[in-house]
């Protein structure tokens, strides 16, 4: 089988999982603990947190929370700033933070979407206008999650704070190892997580800029300094760290790697059967294309029969034709609903991705014969 | 005093069968049985019901829900056993009764050489009730509790005042056997709901169409049956393909008739089945009028290939708000709206025949390898024993 969904999540990184095992087993004692194994898993715990954020924050300035998910950072940045006035967004949003904004919205708050432009981005004008003095949060998504569009939240947290007092919230969890980017202007708290970089699943982090207001989302035992109670999961920290050393070693390799692949996969996809909805710009890690006429998880189920697995833009369903984001780039019903995404990551090699182009094309061709 | 929690189950319409009244109850109790697989008990049979014993009283509650779904069961109490003398009955008659409201006590002495009759149990224990809980009164036309005592034959006495409504009917496995087509919709469910009330056993067929149809699409109809299986008493589901078919239909004849014909290969391959399995008809959830494929017109359509079965539809006079009603109540309503796509929406004509004329239905798919589809088909399909 050819793996090519790796922005749903990655194979955990044989030898992170190696290297964090002991905490598994061997030493396994609850962080919290007062004897000595415990305040050494504690210490553990202490160095992960101090590592990662080093990646993705070198400057300093910031404080990483351990989360179970990067869905609960991105509730937690979003529950704990929006307390009143407005909330803005984006209609490009992983769910985590377009439900969270439907939530919120229920409950009273004023929640407006900025549209996107048709290459998948923010549309920045917009969203700038729809900020105001009331607004108490921006929440932008670094790299969008379907079409790998990429905001430059450097830029748009530094012009949102000139308008505005608001908070800026980005969820950077398919950016974070694959891009170089490090945090610093405007952005006060970004969401990452451990298994779209070869961590497990399991854990995540918020990063909040020091001095900015967060508030728990899960009360209890006061862990992760009072802000994310909960037993710490050691196994999986320690891994995440490892794995995000690791990725964030060879970002500039891995990164000119994927985008052969992808410009490898652009050239080899049959433009006959196919249109590309990513734009040049977007992450390499992601690619997404749209077999025109055809229904994306149809051929999913085919592919998977012939051996690839690739994600789709969404579960096919009577009810949910095809995904929001894709609309809201302005793709019409014809290209929406035949949506698959290819994404790719450094274990991928240009041979399975030439084969697994092949298929895809063979694939598609076959089911607008059978359609058709 | 030994005081054994018991239950008891009451049957109906059994009493109508006559001399086959034997039988009956012989697959009544095999399905109660049945229903209580993996739980320790014993069952007996005095005249006229069923009691379980020795069970652990923590499951009481659990053994009561699986048995009043039980096709045949009219009503259930959970009551107690004890030996059949008037000291220990009373006790657990006052631990039974309320503290307040108006009640009566209703004895019934299967065992005649009783010392009491009776109006004479009821009279001695109405009156000792009133002394000892003086919150109580008497009514006998319309009380708020009744309180039985039953003096069986055995030297032992059952009391108890709860009732539990059973799921009526008859027991399934006395009316013959059929051949539900199961999609992942509300409606069949309920048909199949309905044909088992009646003493049907079933097995279902259930058409998909990967790739156009998904594995959850798949595992819902699993679901489904598996909780229709409840009160079938298990049911073995087979899974066709007619992924060919409907391509084949796609590509060779009017768009619009799509449904009409997929749904007459539906019935030949459910027939064919049938014939394998040895059921004895056909069941849908049709509905008249409820979309574009079940009108009259459609049925015939559909009839008209079905060589030697009957075709049932339990549903048919009903409307969709009953069928729901219904499904909510048999609790397979939260799994049929889950949004996955079944068979009958892909390749989904824009206006799809509503009165189908049979001879053009006909003429339409002399363009198909009927025989070659479906023998494809048939040698495709899967059993899944639910």
């Amino acid at each position: 089988m050819i793996y090519l969904d790796n922005a749903a999540t990655t194979a955990p990184d044989a030898g992170a999982v190696a290297a964090a095992m002991k905490y598994l087993q061997a030493e396994f004692y609850n962080p919290s603990a007062l004897y000595r194994a415990g305040f050494s898993a504690h210490r553990a715990v202490e160095e992960a947190r101090k590592n990662i954020s080093a990646l993705i924050a070198p400057q300093g300035g910031y404080e990483l929370i351990f989360t179970a998910s990067g869905s609960e950072a991105d509730n937690q940045a979003l529950f704990s700033s929006v307390r009143r006035g407005n909330f803005v967004t984006t209609e490009g949003e992983h769910a985590a933070v377009y439900n969270t904004a439907k939530e919120l919205a229920k409950r009273g708050i004023e929640v407006r979407f900025a549209k996107l432009l048709a290459d998948g981005r923010v549309d920045v004008a917009d969203l700038l206008a729809k900020v105001d003095e009331k607004t108490s949060l921006v929440s932008v998504i670094h790299v969008n999650n379907e079409t790998g569009a990429v905001n430059d939240v450097a830029e748009i947290s530094a012009r949102v704070k000139k308008a505005s007092k608001a908070i800026f919230h980005s969820d950077g969890v398919q950016a974070f190892g694959k891009l170089p980017f490090t945090l610093g202007g405007g952005v006060d708290l970004y969401t990452i997580s451990a298994h779209k970089i070869g961590g497990v699943r399991g854990v995540a982090a918020l990063l909040r800029r020091k001095g900015c207001r967060l508030d728990p989302l899960v009360f209890g035992g006061g862990q992760e300094n009072g802000l994310r109670s909960g037993t710490e999961n050691t196994f999986a920290i320690k891994q995440f760290e490892f794995a995000a050393k690791k990725k964030f070693d060879r970002l500039h390799g891995d990164l000119e790697h994927v985008r052969a692949l992808n410009r490898m996969a652009r050239e080899a996809l049959d433009e006959r059967l196919f249109e590309i909805i990513s734009s040049e710009e977007a992450s390499p890690y992601i690619l997404s294309v749209a077999a025109k006429g055809l229904r994306g998880e149809v051929l999913l189920h085919m592919l998977d029969d012939a051996g690839v697995m690739v994600g789709t833009g969404s579960a096919c369903s009577s009810k949910n034709k095809y995904s929001r984001v894709i609309a809201a780039c302005g793709w019409n019903e014809r290209y929406a609903e035949g949506v698959l995404r290819l994404s790719f990551f450094a274990s991928n090699t240009p041979e399975e991705t030439e084969r697994a182009v092949a298929v895809i094309n063979e694939c598609a061709r076959k089911l607008a014969e059978r359609m058709n | 005093m030994e005081r054994e929690r018991v239950i008891i189950v009451r049957y109906c319409e059994i009493h109508l069968k006559g001399k086959n009244r034997g039988y009956f109850e012989k697959v009544f109790m095999n399905n109660l049985e049945k229903a209580l697989t993996g739980i320790r008990h014993e069952m007996k049979k005095p005249s006229g019901r069923y009691i379980v014993e020795k069970f652990d009283e923590a499951r009481t509650d659990e053994i009561i829900d699986r048995l009043r779904k039980v096709f045949g069961t009219h009503s259930l109490s959970a009551g107690y056993q004890v030996d059949a003398e008037m000291g220990a009955i009373y006790d657990t008659v006052r631990m039974v009764a309320p503290e307040s409201g108006s009640f009566k006590v209703q004895a019934n002495r299967g065992d005649k050489t009783f010392p009491l009759n009776s109006m004479q149990i009821n009279a001695e224990i109405g009156g000792r009730l009133l002394k000892d809980k003086p919150g109580l009164c008497v009514d006998v036309h319309s009380p708020q509790s009744v309180i039985c005592v039953d003096i069986r034959e055995n030297g032992k006495a059952l009391v108890f005042s709860e009732f539990v409504k059973g799921a009526g009917g008859m027991p399934v496995g006395t009316s013959g056997k059929g051949m539900l087509l199961l999609s992942g919709g509300i409606d069949s469910p309920v048909a199949g709901y309905m044909i088992a009330k009646r003493g049907m056993k079933l097995d279902a067929i259930h058409f998909h169409s990967y790739p156009y149809t998904n594995m959850q699409a798949r595992e819902k109809v699993e679901d489904l049956a598996r909780k229709l299986s409840v009160y079938t008493g298990g049911l073995i589901l087979h899974v066709a393909s007619v992924t060919h078919i409907q391509e084949a239909i796609h590509k060779n004849c009017p768009d619009e008739m799509m449904i009409t014909l997929l749904r007459r290969f539906m019935m030949r391959i459910a027939e064919r089945v049938s014939e394998r399995v040895g059921a004895q008809c056909i069941v849908t959830g049709e509905s008249l009028g409820q979309v574009a494929s079940q009108t009259v017109e459609g049925m015939t359509s559909s009839n008209a290939v079905v060589r030697l079965l009957p075709v049932l539809r339990p549903l048919v006079g009903f409307d969709k708000t009953e069928i729901i009603e219904r499904a909510r109540m048999i609790g397979t309503y939260e799994t049929s709206v889950l949004p996955y796509e079944d068979c009958c929406t892909v390749f989904l004509p824009k206006h799809p025949l509503i009165r189908p004329d049979l001879k053009k239905v006909v003429q339409a798919e002399r363009k198909l390898d009927v025989e070659g589809l479906i023998a494809e088909s048939l040698e495709g399909i899967e059993e899944v024993r639910i």
